[in-house]
């Protein structure tokens, strides 16, 4: 099940290559990565990108459109592997206590933000505590709830201590959202959500100008000379400088690189990706899929979803492999389980094991005693209507998922004779929803960090979902805590799968089909690739542009 | 002082026009359901973000106090921060409203010289071009402005390279938005305008301009196309709101900046204070066309200068 991952995707620009090169080199795959030549420094590079951040501050920004623009001036402590293992980044070196609640990080020497401010220990410890602070309100926050205090041992070697173990701390560390500004803009109290060069990092690019509404653009950082260990060069970044366009429409971002007004997309249109894959002049990447798949939650405390018969017969009443790829054309694959499929933490034990078994489906609510049948066909339990609403908050509708979603109603229909009330509803009809616990099913992807921390999110006590609703499970609850307490991944992954697998047996979770970013670009644009962690696009640091 | 008298009522009722509207917007937007503070927490939850988000934008307080608060301060011209970018709403609006501006005002003159342009050549003549513009001006009238702007793009932007996709750059990037913003509003004003000039075309006047031998698109220039500029003028004031709804997708089609995509997510996000600021703004607007075009019918229309 698994996508293609970066590592493979050097192949993609060798069809460019000449066939001398290719008669040259020994195999067709490493012959044509041997062939290319050295990376060349300089030139700009345009990207036309979906989504316009709302804000530009690491620490703040809620958008995972707007990570892979961040990262470009944001670095952090460690880096977070494909494999699911971490590298040295800012942070050379890291001990975990016996008692798992004291991380001693050793730092990286010379390592200065943009306006000269050196970054050590007391750059990370201004950082963390700003997260922290409630009266700053970051969304980062969340990954610190178990944070206590960062003490200062000297200046190349910081402490964080937490209140208790929390195994999600460090894939949290690795992601851009813990990322280090320049302490001396934390305290200037200036809101940096507007972007502009009063945002400094110690990123491979500097923050140059936002033009709200139309583009922002980062110049190179000449000074840069610490990417991850496992980056491929070191020194500065290739490009002078980077532009990234805000072009909301997919037909305009595939109108605006076939016509070469842009370099690259992100977001393309199953019904364009023939236009650039295999296409001459162009290449075409796909991400990994590490976030959470897109799925159903269903709130197994509102009726008729209370009924375990019910959850079930909706997980199995429709076709999902057949519906995901008649609407994305086989660009993206069906999903087992709620963690992406490219996740290290992904219950690989449940691909195959459920879905599609609309006989089964129907004996189910047959047996609830959903027996009866109203004038449409639906059927009915002492006069009602098997009916469960959807609401879909608007601001997230997007990539034809409410397509999909409209095809599964009418499978549901179909198959077995559930009414899914599939409604479009506001932002803040669903924030009351959320508040009261009163909502019934949530279609969505989430993307924190740690696969812990994901489930905590969607089926933890404290989520944004379960988080006040009075009795969730606590088989599934209990289990997320316990996780959060284990560091060793070899503890861990069986508890993953067992949250994973109970969530999909309960049919508290219906997953649907795992997103990943893709992205077309001229090929001569050399060195993109993908960040594991952010589960999109890496920072246009290893991007150079050939002849 | 009769003059002085009408510029004081005139002031007066706009103010009242725009402190309505403001009431209005605040008061529609905390009717909608929940809380605000939910809605700018969005998918995230943590202990005490909720209480913290409340407290720092004032959001615990009661209604006529933030109430209160918002027009005090507006009246003194602070328009607040934005609760979602963070930014001062008169500095988001003061770099967005000129493309929009740039953008409205080029649309309506080229909607209004195409409006011209096919009134005076069909308007009173033969059957058969009369039949094509009055198709053509429905074809244009009911299009929606983003399948227009696709194909404009597609052509020109696209195809013949001519004009870049997206931008505020330079007179080439406001070619394409302009016209496929103009458009449909061209084909609305020359129906409207043929319509009047055949009125006037049938009054005895016209005869007698005829019979002093005065050629057929000088008799519509000079003289038919006054008449007709009356009712266009009345429809003109409404299409000026028309024209900056439709800024608003054709921003969003060439990627342009602008208000139209400001407005969008403030009100998706319940971001009061830039909700606020740009109903005050289109209250303004709506206020100072209207006294213009008060002030145009006088200088176009001899017969209410007597009044």
């Amino acid at each position: 099940m698994h996508i293609d991952r970066p590592a493979s995707l050097p192949a993609l620009p060798a069809r460019s290559l000449s066939a001398v090169a290719l008669a040259l080199a020994g195999s067709l795959f490493g012959g044509a990565v041997q062939a290319q030549p050295a990376p060349l420094a300089g030139g700009s590079l345009t990207w036309g990108v979906t989504t316009e951040p709302v804000c530009f501050d690491p620490h703040r920004s809620s958008q995972q459109n707007s990570f892979f623009l961040i990262r470009n001036y944001v670095d952090s402590l460690i880096y977070k592997k494909a494999d699911g293992t971490f590298a040295p980044w800012l942070a050379t070196a890291w001990t975990i206590s016996q008692d798992g609640r004291e991380y001693t990080l050793t730092l990286r020497k010379g390592v200065t933000f943009s306006d000269g401010t050196p970054f050590d220990a007391a750059a990370v410890k201004a950082n963390l505590d700003w997260v922290k602070d409630p009266a700053n309100t970051a969304n980062a926050a969340s990954f610190l709830v178990y944070y206590d205090h960062t003490d200062v041992i000297d200046p190349g070697t910081a402490k964080i201590v937490l209140r208790q173990p929390d195994s999600t701390l460090l894939e949290s560390l690795s992601s851009v959202k813990l990322g280090f500004l320049s302490p001396k803009i934390l305290t200037k109290n200036v809101d940096l959500c507007s972007g502009g060069p009063g945002v400094i990092g110690t990123g491979p690019f500097v923050f140059e100008q936002y033009r709200r509404g139309q583009s922002v653009t980062f110049a190179r950082n000449p000074a840069y000379a610490w990417p991850a260990e496992n980056a491929k060069h070191r020194g500065p970044a290739y490009l002078d400088r980077v532009t990234y366009r805000f072009l909301p429409e997919y037909a305009v971002r595939t109108g605006a690189l076939s016509s070469g007004q842009v370099d690259v997309i992100e977001g393309v249109q199953p019904t364009d990706i023939g236009l650039f894959q295999d296409a001459e002049g162009f290449q075409f990447l796909t991400g990994p899929s590490s976030e959470t798949s897109f799925t159903l939650n269903v709130n197994y405390t509102q009726p008729p979803a209370d009924d375990v018969r019910v959850r079930q017969a909706l997980r199995d009443g429709f076709n999902g492999e057949a519906i995901v790829r008649s609407i994305y054309r086989g660009t993206v694959p069906r999903a087992w389980s709620i963690i992406g499929p490219s996740n290290a933490a992904y219950a690989k034990p449940l691909v195959g094991t459920w879905g599609n078994d609309i006989a089964g489906a129907n004996r189910k609510l047959d047996e609830a005693g959903w027996t009866g049948r109203d004038s449409e066909g639906f059927r009915t339990k002492d006069g009602k209507r098997l009916t469960i609403a959807l609401g879909y908050p608007q601001p997230y509708v997007r990539d034809n998922r409410d397509i999909l979603i409209q095809a599964i109603q009418a499978a549901l229909r179909e198959n077995i004779g559930l009414d899914l009330d599939v409604r479009i509803i506001s932002a803040g009809e669903w924030a009351k929803q959320t508040a009261t616990g009163t909502w019934t099913i949530y279609p969505n992807t989430d993307n924190p960090s740690d696969a812990a921390m994901e489930l905590w999110d969607m089926l933890g006590s404290g989520g944004f979902l379960y988080g006040n609703i009075k009795t969730p499970d606590a088989e599934t609850t209990g289990l997320i805590d316990k996780v959060r307490l284990v560091p060793d991944p070899t503890q861990r992954q069986p508890l993953l799968n067992a949250i994973q697998e109970r969530g999909v047996q309960q049919g508290f979770i219906v997953p649907l089909f795992a997103p990943h970013y893709q992205i077309a670009a001229k090929a001569n644009v050399q060195g993109l690739g993908f960040e594991p962690q952010l589960d999109a696009p890496a920072s246009a640091y290893e991007i150079w542009i050939g002849k | 002082m009769p003059l002085l008298r009408r510029i004081l009522v005139r002031l007066a009722t706009g103010a009242l026009v725009m402190w309505l509207s403001v009431t209005v917007a605040f008061l529609a937007l905390h009717a909608l359901p929940g809380h605000i503070e939910d809605v700018l927490a969005g998918d995230m939850n943590y202990p005490g973000l909720h209480e913290a988000i409340a407290q720092e934008w004032g959001l615990n307080r009661s209604l006529p106090v933030q109430y209160a608060d918002f027009v005090g301060k507006i009246a003194t011209g602070d328009l607040g921060t934005s609760y979602v970018m963070r930014a001062k709403v008169s500095e988001v609006i003061a770099s967005q409203i000129l493309p929009t501006v740039e953008l409205a005002l080029l649309a309506g003159i080229i909607a209004a010289a195409i409006a011209t342009a096919l009134a005076v050549a069909t308007s009173g003549r033969g059957e058969i071009p009369r039949s094509i513009a009055s198709t053509l001006e429905m074809v244009l009238t009911s299009s929606p402005v983003f399948w227009i702007g696709f194909l404009l793009l597609m052509l020109f932007s696209f195809q013949l390279k001519l004009f870049p996709v997206s931008g505020g750059d330079g007179w080439r990037a406001i070619v394409l938005p302009a016209i496929t913003l103009a458009l449909p509003t061209s084909g609305l004003l020359a129906q409207v305008l043929r319509e009047a000039m055949e009125r006037a075309l049938e009054q005895p006047f016209a005869v007698t301009i005829r019979s002093r031998g005065v050629g057929e698109t000088a008799i519509r220039f000079r003289h038919m196309l006054r008449h007709a500029l009356l009712p266009a003028m009345t429809l003109g004031g409404w299409l000026v709101g028309g024209l900056l709804g439709g800024a608003v997708i054709t921003e969003k089609v060439f990627g342009r900046p602008g208000l139209g995509s400001l407005t969008l997510s403030a009100v998706t996000s319940q971001d009061v204070p830039v909700v606020l600021a740009v109903v005050l703004l289109a209250a303004f607007t709506h206020v100072a066309i209207s006294t213009l075009l008060d002030i145009a019918y006088v200088l176009v229309d001899p017969r209410l200068r007597s009044q």
